[in-house]
């Protein structure tokens, strides 16, 4: 397996033998030579090694008589290409290119299936190995940090977009004020504030000496006008008095108007009217 | 400057006309006007004597002929003034009385003169308020006159203070 998958990816001319490999086949785990594999592996390696010296003897070969073997290979190749046109016919070349190729196919897959178990136990063997300790202890953080403006990466965050995706009022509703209010000691700060040294910054002096009083005492005399208040109080006094006067003087009237309507046996009462009524009529 | 009247008979009677009790009152009150009125001319007269002639300072004394006749021309002219000009004496103003034509309106000045001669001159024809149906005197029936119950002012340029109580 390890050793087909080495061929297709080296090709021949790179078919180097691997020590491992050679103590792999040569002996077994309990120390003893495994005879036919190191057979079969001796065997195949005079194959290849046969293999490769032909090709470069072909190569030299080539090389010198290049050209004009060409242009005398030219009607051989010809024929050759009809001859293969009829064996192609024939002797059913498509059905055996398919077989090849299909065998090609075979040994690829096995190929790529033997490189990935091979890079897995490579990665492991690698990681094993190193120490992931020492590797961070030789990297300079202050350096990297050094490097870093915080500007550009500030200049590249979008506050608004973040801000938009704030949720002020989920945040508002999950704040207990009066939690907050509780935990305030409103008498400690009042004890703190010094009232006597504020009211002894005040200077009432300066204050009362803005204040316009005999101005604001005409304002006020100005405004209550004492002799109408005289007025009022007197003239509603007599008028008083006269009124009691005439309603008494109103009703003695109706009293003699009746009694003397009585004595002179009179039915019906007076026509007192206002005298513009009488003249009306 | 009308007052408010509070008392709801008053207003009701107000522009009607008065009885005898109001109008003896109110005429009693007018000679005692008259009177002194009478009585002030002769101290003004004693004092002007007084300041011309000297002392001992003294009322002058009228003939008795000229004794009652000289109240009468004083109340005369008392009167006549007082009716002319507002339709109220002293007396009628304390009382709450007006005179006025039977029309309502503001006596003229030869009415008001008639009318007070006459009253000086018999005064027993007030009597004649407590016969009539119509609280008239025998001066009112002659003139043409009455006495109201008016508690409201009118000033002196108002000619028809009767006609407000329509």
């Amino acid at each position: 397996m390890e050793r087909s998958g080495a061929m297709v990816q080296d090709g021949e001319r790179a078919l180097v033998p691997v020590a491992s490999e050679l103590a792999g086949t040569r002996t077994v785990p309990d120390g003893r030579v495994d005879v036919p594999r190191l057979l079969a592996a001796a065997a195949f390696g005079v194959a290849v090694e046969a293999q490769r010296r032909s090709l470069d003897a072909a190569a030299v070969v080539a090389g010198r008589l290049g050209r004009p073997l060409r242009a005398l290979a030219r009607p051989a190749v010809a024929v050759a290409e009809g001859s293969v046109a009829v064996a192609r016919h024939h002797l059913d070349l498509d059905g055996w290119a398919e077989r090849g190729l299909a065998e090609q196919r075979r040994a690829r897959e096995v190929a790529a299936r033997a490189l990935g178990g091979l890079i897995a136990t490579v990665v492991t063997a690698v990681l094993d190995e190193i120490d992931l300790d020492e590797v961070m202890a030789r990297v300079d953080l202050d350096r990297i940090v050094r490097r870093i403006d915080p500007n550009q990466i500030a200049a590249r965050i979008d506050l608004d977009t973040i801000v938009q995706r704030v949720d002020v009022g989920a945040i508002a509703e999950r704040v207990d004020l009066d939690a907050i209010a509780a935990r305030i000691d409103l008498d400690a700060i009042v004890q703190r504030v010094d009232l006597d040294a504020i009211v002894a910054r005040v200077d009432i002096e300066a204050i009362l000496a803005r204040v316009d009083l005999p101005g604001l005492t005409e304002q006020v005399i100005d405004e209550v006008d004492l002799g109408e208040i005289i007025r009022e109080s007197s003239s509603t006094m007599a008028s008083e008095t006269v009124d009691a006067l005439r309603v008494q003087g109103m009703r003695v009237d109706g009293l003699v108007s009746r009694i003397v309507d009585r004595i002179l046996q009179r039915e019906g009462q007076r026509q007192t009217g206002p005298p513009v009524d009488e003249l009306r009529r | 400057m009308t007052r408010a009247i509070r008392y709801t008979e008053a207003q009701a009677l107000q522009g009607h006309r008065a009885g005898f009790a109001s109008r003896v009152v109110a005429d009693f009150i007018d000679l005692a006007v008259a009177w002194l009125l009478g009585l002030s001319a002769l101290v003004a007269a004693g004092l002007i004597g007084y300041l011309l002639t000297g002392p001992p300072f003294q009322l002058p004394v009228l003939p008795n002929w000229l004794d009652g006749s000289a109240l009468g021309v004083v109340a005369v002219l008392y009167l006549t003034i007082t009716w002319a000009a507002t339709g109220r004496s002293v007396g009628k103003q304390i009382a709450g009385l007006r005179v006025v034509t039977q029309s309502g309106r503001r006596m003229p000045l030869w009415r008001s003169f008639v009318r007070a001669v006459l009253y000086v001159l018999f005064p027993v024809g007030l009597l004649w308020i407590l016969a009539s149906r119509r609280n008239a005197s025998v001066q009112d029936l002659i003139l043409r006159t009455a006495v109201l119950y008016d508690w409201a002012y009118h000033p002196a340029e108002d000619a028809h203070p009767g006609e407000e109580h329509r």
